[in-house]
């Protein structure tokens, strides 16, 4: 099933791609491929491939009884995974207001207590969330010159 | 070589080296965080330095991950890398015998013989390997690229089609910015953030690094290591002789799988276990914690971390993981590994050698004194370690052109790198891609111009010729390969 997936999923996507790789602008400068020449056959080859895979897959589904029961013990990795995708991208959306140091501690905070497996108090993981994100800050910015996000209040100071 | 090796000894490269191996062993004996992972986290904080000492941090980390494997593989029986599982039969068997000193200590000295030995082999082959590459002509350059791109057959693992769907993916990715003759914005939605294209770095932090976070948010931590006094002991002198054998043992498949494609650690470790107990007096003992079932792949693996970059040095073809993200590191200096390096960055070259050279010095000192901070490190709760990682992960991206744009394309290739994992997709064969996708583009148009625009002109370059030739052969002895073990295993089932 999950190969199925992958290859309808890529099968869009090389649909997709060559679509927008025969939308690009005709030019004078075009050589004898074109800027759109081998993004159209990787497109194609890419299709052919997911093609061969959504096949193959199809026919060896039959007869396999532990499909479901195994895509259902995925979920709470999945679950797992989209969470902490979710704190990175928080980050990103959070780090230009709020600047480098208190960004970082909110996602090394929600980071570690989402995934704490029992041992850790909240007033643990947030000591060691403040106290990271101030070694990151003088670690990076101070010691070693390296620029991260200012945020709003370094520009209203 | 000695006297290249002395020349290019500055004194810049020795904290790298010393840096390089420290960070490396640390990330090494963590479970879970390969060599390559390890590299892929330092990759963005090498942008502002001098290049010869960035590509000599990297280097050392590699030479010092291959090491720190060893330790959780010996003193909690999980390889902290691949490459280390061969290491957990016996060395696991010693510790349990309370000779995890002894092991740690035939580990640190196999490894330290082991990359000396790969060193040797890198040097005396990269130059001349390069040498005969001076004379490439654009097609030669494309032809090249493609027997690059054919390297994706034998690191496909069990499914050659993900392999190569995989690598067409890395294609895809490398044509995005603007086309290499027409100038041509292509692929970019309007940013202007993508006008010069996906940097690979932050493919390979996002396909190994985050890819690796988002995996192992899931699972449960690992077991905490016991016997917080180990003291590593080396080896006496009646154990120097006996494991001499299995380290040239060790070294030769090191060499073998290095410079071949897609060999990795964890075959030449594997390999180098199986040969020295074949030719061991002492058969009886591997498995029950022999000091030769130690020795082997522990020098297997440190001679393949040097022995590894031979084709990526000499060719610009990254056979491995690692070696994909040491070549990221020369990449965002502007140096193409290749051989125009070695004419015009000799002095990056003999910089690395002698970095290396440094930094397996730098591996005995280290792995000596940090045992402690690496049991500490190892005992850490896995929510504190997994949270400071992506930490890293996003501070470092973040430096190297200010830009959480390049940290949300990051996440962006965390997400394909887990589900690539998650479905069994290899995810060399997508850096591949991306890697070698603006070399085989360019190169191939750029000959079409010269030849005005006759494609079979590549065929008639005696050198395209050959290389393609190559490529093909290559290409169809990986598919002969799969397909018949892919054969034997039905008939087993």
């Amino acid at each position: 099933m999950k190969d199925v997936g992958f290859g309808a999923a890529l099968l869009l996507l090389s649909a997709g791609y060559y679509a927008l790789a025969a939308a690009l602008p005709e030019t004078r400068l075009a050589d004898a491929t074109g800027p759109d020449g081998l993004p159209k056959i990787y497109a194609l080859l890419l299709a052919s491939l997911s093609l061969m895979l959504l096949v193959r897959s199809l026919r060896e589904r039959h007869g396999r009884g532990d499909e479901a029961a195994t895509s259902s013990r995925l979920h709470p990795r999945v679950r797992s995974a989209a969470g902490t995708l979710a704190i990175g991208a928080g980050y990103v959306v959070l780090a230009p207001w709020l600047g480098y140091a208190p960004a970082l501690a909110g996602l090394l905070f929600t980071t570690a207590w989402s995934q704490r497996t029992g041992g850790e108090s909240l007033g643990a993981v947030a000591i060691v969330s403040v106290c990271g994100a101030v070694f990151c800050w003088v670690l990076f910015v101070l010691v070693m010159g390296i620029p991260q996000p200012p945020g709003l209040w370094r520009r209203l100071l | 070589m000695i006297g290249s090796l002395a020349a290019a000894f500055s004194l810049s490269m020795v904290p790298a080296a010393f840096g390089g191996v420290t960070w490396g062993i640390l990330g090494g004996a963590l479970p879970g965080i390969s060599p390559s992972i390890t590299m892929a986290l330092l990759l963005p904080f090498t942008y502002g330095m001098d290049p010869t000492a960035a590509v000599v941090l990297l280097a050392s980390s590699y030479v010092g991950a291959e090491y720190g494997g060893s330790i959780p593989a010996i003193l909690i029986r999980t390889p902290g890398t691949n490459a280390a599982a061969a290491t957990v039969i016996d060395g696991y068997a010693m510790k349990e015998q309370g000779k995890a000193g002894e092991a740690l200590g035939i580990s640190l000295y196999s490894g330290f013989v082991g990359g000396l030995f790969g060193l040797v082999v890198l040097i005396a082959l990269a130059r001349p390997l390069s040498r005969m590459a001076l004379a490439f002509t654009p097609m030669a350059y494309f032809a090249l690229g493609v027997l690059g791109l054919s390297v994706i057959a034998s690191v496909s693992g069990d499914s050659l089609i993900k392999g190569a769907m995989s690598g067409l993916v890395g294609l895809i990715v490398s044509t995005v910015g603007t086309d290499p003759v027409t100038g041509l914005n292509r692929f970019t939605f309007g940013s202007p953030q993508l006008l010069s294209g996906i940097p690979p770095i932050l493919v390979m932090v996002g396909l190994f690094a985050v890819g690796e976070l988002l995996a192992q948010s899931g699972e449960p931590g690992w077991t905490p290591a016991t016997g917080a006094s180990v003291r590593i002991r080396f080896p006496s002198a009646a154990l120097w002789r006996r494991i001499a054998k299995p380290q040239l043992i060790g070294s030769v498949m090191g060499t073998i799988e290095g410079v071949m494609p897609g060999g990795g650690g964890t075959i030449s470790a594997f390999l180098a276990y199986n040969e020295a107990r074949r030719w061991s007096r002492h058969k009886e003992e591997f498995g029950k914690g022999s000091p030769e079932g130690v020795a082997a792949p522990e020098a297997a693996n440190n001679t393949l971390a040097c022995t590894a970059l031979i084709p990526m040095l000499s060719l610009g073809i990254p056979s491995s993981n690692s070696s994909a993200v040491l070549l990221g590191g020369f990449l965002i200096h502007g140096l193409v590994p290749g051989p125009l390096l070695f004419v015009q960055h000799p002095d990056v070259v003999n910089g690395l050698y002698a970095g290396l050279l440094v930094a397996n010095i730098a591996m005995v000192v280290v792995g000596y004194l940090i045992m402690m901070p690496c049991l500490w490190l190892v005992n850490r709760p896995k929510p504190y370690l997994t949270a400071f990682i992506y930490a890293f992960v996003v501070s470092g991206v973040y430096s190297i052109e200010a830009s959480l744009f390049h940290v949300a394309v990051t996440l962006g290739f965390g997400v394909v790198g887990y589900l690539f994992r998650s479905l069994g997709v290899p995810l060399l064969p997508m850096v591949l891609g991306v890697v070698l996708g603006f070399m085989v583009e360019s190169n191939y148009r750029r000959s079409l111009a010269l030849s005005g625009g006759d494609h079979l002109a590549i065929l008639r370059d005696p050198i395209a010729a050959a290389l393609l030739a190559l490529a093909l052969i290559f290409l169809v002895t990986s598919i002969v390969r799969h397909l018949s073990g892919h054969e034997r295993q039905q008939a087993r089932r």
